[in-house]
């Protein structure tokens, strides 16, 4: 059986490549800087990743959920861990609470009294802080997706 | 200081809307899941609260 003969490569012209291989290499550098901007911006403050994007609505509500639950937490007297606890639960905690950004590096001078966990409404507290970091870290990843054209 | 339901109902507020931004687009979409979420978390924290109790004393 005779293979189909190879069709021969045409030159690219502006009607069968419209975008410039170049340019789509540049294209998609400057995406993924702005995607790694968007991250670390939103990690830092909570939904400044997504108002970089112009993402407004979302920046907003964003902003307003991490807080809210960061400073529920703190008002609560939960504990923020801290990175030098010595055990994995310690660490792991610390990696959830240090997810909020911000609210992390502030938590000390928020929570004049310090944590008390001999209560329930401390140990509510801690959850809530760490929920915080761990859903900020959800919207960084949203942020770096949008940034990369993947969502909308 | 916030009872454990307030603390409950404020977790579940801030949860779902974030999830409901982050998992739906259209207006309308955020609505029906921020609801569905809401009223969700609430219920399964009243259900395994319930679930929990004969072991509790």
């Amino acid at each position: 059986m005779s293979e189909a003969p190879e069709t021969p490569e045409l030159p690219k012209t502006p009607e069968t490549d419209p975008i410039p291989e170049a340019d789509r290499r540049e294209s998609a550098a400057g995406r993924e800087a702005l995607a790694f901007v968007a991250a670390v911006a939103g990690w830092v403050v909570p939904g400044l990743g997504h108002l970089i994007l112009r993402k407004w609505g979302r920046a907003l509500v964003f902003f307003g959920s991490v807080a809210a639950l960061a400073l529920v937490g703190l008002y609560m007297r939960g504990n923020v861990f801290k990175p030098d606890t010595g055990d994995i639960f310690g660490t792991l905690g610390f990696l959830a609470d240090a997810g909020s950004g911000v609210f992390y590096f502030v938590s000390h001078s928020l929570q004049k009294a310090g944590p008390d966990i001999s209560r329930a409404a401390g140990d509510y507290g801690t959850r809530m802080f760490a929920a915080a970091g761990v859903l900020n870290l959800l919207c960084v990843l949203d942020a770096h997706e949008i940034a990369q054209g993947r969502k909308g | 200081m916030f009872s454990h339901f307030q603390a409950m109902i404020i977790f579940a507020l801030a949860v779902s809307a974030a999830f409901a931004f982050l998992t739906k687009r259209a207006s309308g979409e955020r609505w029906r899941y921020f609801l569905w979420a809401f009223f969700a978390f609430l219920l399964v924290a009243v259900a395994v609260g319930w679930i929990m109790y004969p072991v509790a004393r």
